[in-house]
């Protein structure tokens, strides 16, 4: 059974913790006057960043778990707030005074920490890593996030689900478009309508894209990170090619506010010109690449997540296929009829990770083909209904999961998982047999969100 | 090796906005003894996320492909503050983020400038204000330039560090 979140909702007197795997949901109730869980991180190590965050954002207690720090509360946070409660309602707050975090770390002889961030060198995303260190060898990471914590699923209470939009679009700007297309089908699901099959396919063609822009990259900074600056030259213009087009088709470089019930018109022609275009470009790139052996001797056998590892920390998206696990939310009939093929590797390291990037590029082209359509039936939507509303979409990191509760027309409760909050966890299980200098490769390799982790 | 070298020929020299170049020479002339004096004919710059959607970083890091290269004006994005004579703050000042923004601040030498990048840290993105974030920015640091838009294009930010030494 693979575990996909673990999360809580007030409902008067109670807290009910909602467990949701790709089999099941489970629900229990507690008491908020004595809100007192039990751990599941010992059969899914993964649900412990959802225990500890809800231990903050709530004051749920997780009774027999191994790891009480505050997660998204950090050293400057006050003291038993818990803002996600109902009765939370201030818009401001001071900063307390300075609490250490402990860290998790492994001493001895010789033994030192190497402590990273959260503001980095390159143009990236604030986290925190903390090295335990035997000369070159990482004996052990902690990755310490939470630093662009904006309470976002506070924000949205109490907002209609076209009020959340604009936020919603924003929470991670590489993934806009697969958070705009949960929030459409939870639109869809709450006012009972279906989809007509030319915007399904107009979406599901800027999903495509937006996959293809934020791989493109990837496999120009993959490469740079281990020294091969020509590949991120190449990479990046292919990504500005791809992205410029996404302008063209959407009136923004991110996608921001393209998916919606209209019906834009598509010059398929010059598109799939286009495409054939691109098609050219990565099997050129592919086939220049593969023939730079210092660039391997780096790739494989770094960052290794076995699939035994991988299925225990419940990995999605390209590091769980690039590890043996075959999953991936396209798994379907719409997708599969549209010349959807998984891909995936076995080997679990950098350079597998790194091959189902390009061959991820190369599907979603050859998909992009047939997506296109000239049909231009737009939908009107109705009002929607109060209910419990879930969706998931395959972002571009992997397997994207939504759930919105509406309560008179309104957000009563908002939740997103990344899939970025799944791999950041197992992200120090990769780091068993390597020095600390491919630390940034593989962390690059993985290409994880700080901002869909944070919120 | 033959294959990649006739890709390269065939591709040619892709950098957009040669104007910019006469811009900033025209700049460089203009403001010859400040940029000199200040920024040794160079301007370092330290990016510092305080909490965005990753939208604007990406636009960062274009600046840095074929298409723009930044680097040709003699503006460089460097790795550490230490090394930076602007800070580029993009993001909502987040609770958790704000003292370490504050930190790297202190560690830019002096003479230090501020430029906000993109609409978050004045508060002009769709996000609303929560107990979580801490912008506007403006009420911790002085702000010499901003460079609006939800992110502010390559382009646009390229002209936006223009006017920002026109400026100074």
């Amino acid at each position: 059974m693979r575990f996909i979140a673990r999360y809580a909702k007030e409902r008067g007197r109670i807290f009910e913790i909602t467990t949701v795997y790709d089999t099941e949901v489970k629900k229990e109730q507690v008491d908020k006057e004595k809100p007192v869980i039990g751990t599941l991180s010992h059969e899914h190590p993964a649900a412990l960043w959802f225990e500890r965050k809800m231990q903050d954002d709530f004051g749920i207690i997780v009774e027999d778990a191994f790891d009480k720090r505050p997660l998204v509360h950090q050293e400057q946070f006050p003291k038993h707030v818990h803002p996600m409660r109902k009765d939370f309602h201030a818009k401001e707050l001071e900063f307390s005074e300075f609490q250490p975090y402990n860290y998790e770390v492994i001493n001895g002889d010789g033994v030192f920490q190497v402590s990273v961030g959260p503001i980095h060198a390159g143009i990236i995303e604030p986290g925190h890593f903390h090295f335990s260190q035997a000369g070159e060898k990482m004996l052990h990471l902690e990755v310490r996030h939470f630093y662009k914590y904006r309470a976002i699923e506070k924000m949205l209470e109490g907002k209609t689900l076209h009020e959340a939009k604009p936020i919603i679009e924003r929470i991670s700007g590489n993934e806009s478009i697969a958070y705009q297309i949960c929030w459409r089908d939870i639109v869809l699901q709450a006012s009972q309508q279906e989809l007509p099959l030319a915007l399904q396919k107009q979406h599901a063609f800027l999903l495509e894209l937006e996959r293809i822009i934020h791989h493109l990259t990837d496999l120009g900074f993959i490469p740079n990170d281990a020294g091969f600056g020509a590949a991120l030259a190449l990479g990046s213009k292919l990504a500005e090619d791809a992205r410029r087009k996404m302008k063209e088709i959407t009136g923004h470089r991110f996608g921001f506010g393209a998916i919606d019930f209209e019906n834009r018109l598509l010059d398929t022609a010059s598109l799939d010109e286009w495409l054939y275009d691109m098609e050219e470009n990565i099997e050129y790139f592919e086939d220049w690449i593969i023939d730079i052996p210092s660039l391997w001797d780096r790739f494989d056998t770094t960052g290794m997540l076995s699939l035994k590892k991988a299925v225990k920390y419940d990995s999605v998206g390209v590091v769980a296929r690039a590890s043996g696990l075959a999953t991936d939310r396209r798994l379907n009939a719409f997708y599969l009829q549209h010349g959807f093929e998984l891909s995936s590797e076995i080997s679990g390291d950098v350079a597998a990770r790194f091959k189902v990037r390009i061959s991820e590029v190369k599907n979603s082209l050859k998909m992009m083909h047939n997506l296109l359509e000239e049909d231009t039936t737009a939908l009107h939507i109705k009002s929607v209904d109060d209910g419990e509303y879930v969706s998931f979409t395959e972002s571009s990191i992997g397997e994207l999961f939504m759930a919105i509760d509406i309560k008179e027309g309104v957000i009563e409760r908002f939740f997103v998982r990344d899939a970025s909050f799944m791999n950041w966890q197992a992200l120090h299980v990769m780091m068993r047999k390597d020095i600390i200098a491919d630390f940034p490769l593989i962390n690059k390799s993985c290409d994880l969100s700080y901002a869909g982790n944070d919120l | 090796m033959m294959k990649f070298w006739n890709k390269r020929v065939k591709l040619g020299i892709l950098t957009e906005n040669p104007e910019l170049e006469d811009d900033i020479k025209a700049i460089q002339k203009e403001i010859k003894d400040k940029v000199k004096k200040k920024f040794a004919g160079s301007l370092a710059i330290r990016m510092v996320d305080s909490g965005s959607c990753n939208a604007c970083e990406a636009e960062c890091n274009a600046l840095s492909n074929p298409y723009y290269d930044l680097e040709r004006l003699g503006i460089y994005f460097v790795a550490s503050p230490r090394h930076a004579d602007v800070m580029l703050l993009s993001g909502l000042m987040t609770f958790n983020m704000t003292p370490h923004v504050l930190e790297a601040y202190e560690q830019i030498p002096e003479p230090k400038w501020v430029i906000t990048l993109g609409d978050c840290p004045v508060m002009a993105a769709p996000f609303e204000k929560t107990f979580a974030i801490k912008a506007p920015a403006d009420k911790y640091l002085k702000i010499t330039h901003h460079i609006a838009g939800c992110p502010p294009s390559p382009k646009e930010i390229m002209l936006g560090l223009l006017e920002f030494l026109k400026k100074i």
